[in-house]
């Protein structure tokens, strides 16, 4: 068993070496973090709103102005839509590759959002039954009855079997939490039929969700319903990409391999510094061989000694990571509230920082461990 | 007495690109009794170093046969030259060569550690061995902290830590005033004749010699039983 104690005092012994292997883990693993965190904080604040939804696209017709002024408005996403007729999510149904199309009614009036939605819709919908958390959720059979909102409920408070006022009055079963990144979120949600009766729009929605087989084709499919509804507005997640800010989105698969390189960079670093300790420790080796270290012995010292400063590197380059991506992922998105509020640095990726910073520090270590394990022992003694 | 160390018309020469450029060890016998302190004397480049590294398995002959307890060293493996190393032969080296970073105890420590041994047993035997060489109560300084008789002292603990037959010493007072060689050399002594240590010292300074069961010379590779008359006045007294 070889002793910690002398490959940390090694370690420390060589200060500019170590500061230099252990900065090039550090910086190699902070990266890693902070890449991954920017390209999962990018995500959530793009596709991340619509997947909250269960869906991969949004169909409206926007208006530039309110088409029914003075008695509400029917709004999605914050625009003003023109309410159409349900029929078409039959046809939207039809289009090669869509899944599913999901209808919704959002009506405003003042600051509280109506939503009509099809309570047999559990997998896409603006709010699904796991968003309920007091009360139950609506049935296909319901009428005159709502979920309300936590927040609303709270501040006018309602609970369970109150009674919610929209135009009419209704029975509260529900109260619920939207998912904080999702883009379409209302004060007061209601079986489709009764939406459409209260704003008088039978037959009438102004939103379908819609989901695809594969969201790779989202960009064919959008643009074969744009094409089929010319005067329609389908908003997919690179169109909220386009409003999303603070880092340049380099997709996490890219952040992987970039921070790899990194990694290959710091070890091939680590390589030539452990080379240049060996080099400097010769004699000293020679001497280890004299008093009865084998070759092994010789070798797990230096890998020892090379993964440790990967240990200290991981470590630091953690905090780092941890820290550059807090503030990173408050920057991704600032205009939707940041990307915190998604996503948090993950522990997982944290720790397999950590062991790649270690692994690369073995592998630093390694080929100079053979240099060192190879030494002539009596040439090493007569080294200078 | 049976002999712990001989070495048979063993030659080491090195070359280069194929070309001899030195003969460093010439045709040498030598045999070593069990218990026997042995002195080489001789000028520096007479090829008493590289005659030790071959008595310490370090370094393997040219041609000849170097016999260490009864193992022909030329024909054992890589692994049974470390545990050669490790068990029957103690180095003392001029230089000391103990580890900066370490402390008295744990340049010892280094010793025991690769044995396998429980490292609380191998602080108390380190302990153990330092108070043997007087360095009871220095144990934590590091070799820096140390005078240069320490450091050999040091090195001396760190030589018996394995408890091995032979101990070999490559100039062991060289770089210290007469006095402190004298009083590592008292030291040395003591385990050679209390605990049967077989010694084989390689020195160029000539009061060493008092210390020995036997004299041996050495010059240009080759090995004498007695004294070159040419080369008597190059050793210090």
């Amino acid at each position: 068993m070889i002793p910690y104690s002398y490959a940390l005092r090694e370690i420390s012994r060589r200060k500019s070496r170590t500061l230099s292997n252990v900065a090039g883990f550090a910086i190699g693993i902070a990266a890693l973090v902070t890449l991954v965190m920017a390209a999962r904080g990018w995500e959530a604040c793009t596709a991340g709103p619509l997947r909250a939804l269960g869906a991969d696209m949004i169909f409206i017709y926007s208006a530039p102005i309110s088409p029914t002024p003075g008695s509400g408005c029917y709004i999605a996403l914050h625009l003003f839509t023109y309410p159409f007729d349900i029929s078409i999510t039959k046809g939207l149904s039809e289009v090669p590759g869509v899944e599913r199309v999901v209808p919704v009614l959002m009506h405003r009036i003042r600051a509280v959002t109506l939503c009509g939605i099809d309570p047999a819709e559990t997998v896409t919908n603006v709010i699904l039954p796991s968003d309920v958390i007091e009360g139950r959720y609506l049935t296909p059979d319901d009428r005159g009855v709502a979920l309300v909102d936590r927040e609303y409920a709270a501040q006018y408070g309602l609970t369970v079997g109150s009674t919610v006022t929209y135009q009419r009055d209704f029975e509260v079963v529900g109260i619920v939490k939207a998912k904080a990144m999702s883009i379409i979120q209302a004060t007061i949600y209601a079986n489709l039929p009764d939406a459409q009766e209260v704003v008088k729009a039978p037959g009438q929605i102004n939103v379908a969700l819609i989901r695809v087989e594969d969201p790779r084709k989202v960009p064919l499919i959008s643009e074969a319903i744009t094409r089929s509804w010319p005067r329609s507005t389908v908003i997919t997640a690179s169109d909220i990409a386009t409003v999303t800010t603070g880092v340049i989105n380099i997709g996490e698969e890219t952040a992987w391999n970039i921070s790899l390189a990194l990694a290959a960079i710091a070890i091939l670093f680590g390589v030539k510094s452990q080379l240049g300790a060996v080099v400097e420790r010769t004699r000293e080796i020679g001497l280890l061989k004299a008093i009865g270290w084998s070759n092994a012995d010789i070798m797990n010292q230096i890998v020892i000694e090379s993964s440790l400063q990967g240990l200290i590197g991981g470590i630091l380059g953690c905090v780092a990571g941890y820290a550059a991506s807090l503030y990173v992922l408050s920057t991704i998105g600032g205009e939707i509230g940041g990307a915190l509020q998604f996503v948090n640095v993950d522990p997982l990726l944290l720790i397999i920082g950590l062991i790649i910073a270690v692994l690369s520090g073995v592998a630093a270590g390694i080929y100079p461990a053979l240099k060192a394990a190879r030494l002539a022992p009596a040439e090493a003694l007569r080294a200078l | 007495m049976k002999n712990l160390i001989e070495m048979l018309n063993v030659s080491k020469v090195y070359y280069r690109k194929g070309v001899e450029v030195i003969k460093a060890l010439d045709n040498v016998n030598l045999q070593v009794a069990e218990g026997e302190f042995v002195t080489i004397l001789g000028p520096s480049g007479s090829g008493k170093t590289t005659l030790l590294n071959m008595l310490g398995a370090l370094d393997r002959p040219t041609s000849g046969k170097v016999i260490l307890d009864g193992s022909e060293i030329s024909k054992l493996s890589e692994a049974e030259l470390v545990k050669l190393r490790r068990q029957k032969v103690g180095f003392i080296f001029q230089q000391y060569n103990l580890i900066p970073t370490l402390s008295a105890i744990e340049n010892v420590d280094v010793a025991l550690a690769p044995t396998g041994v429980p490292k609380r047993e191998r602080l108390e035997r380190a302990r153990e061995l330092l108070n043997l060489v007087g360095l009871g109560k220095r144990m934590d300084h590091l070799p820096s902290e140390l005078s240069g008789g320490e450091q050999q002292r040091v090195a001396i603990a760190r030589a018996f830590a394995n408890e091995p037959k032979i101990l070999l010493m490559d100039e062991p007072t060289g770089v210290l005033d007469t006095k402190t060689g004298r009083e590592i050399m008292e030291i040395i002594r003591r385990a050679n004749k209390e605990r049967g240590k077989t010694v084989v010292a390689v020195t160029h300074a000539g009061y060493v010699r008092g210390y020995s069961d036997r004299l041996l010379f050495m010059r240009d590779g080759k090995l004498y039983e007695r004294e070159p008359s040419e080369l008597g006045n190059q050793f210090e007294e």
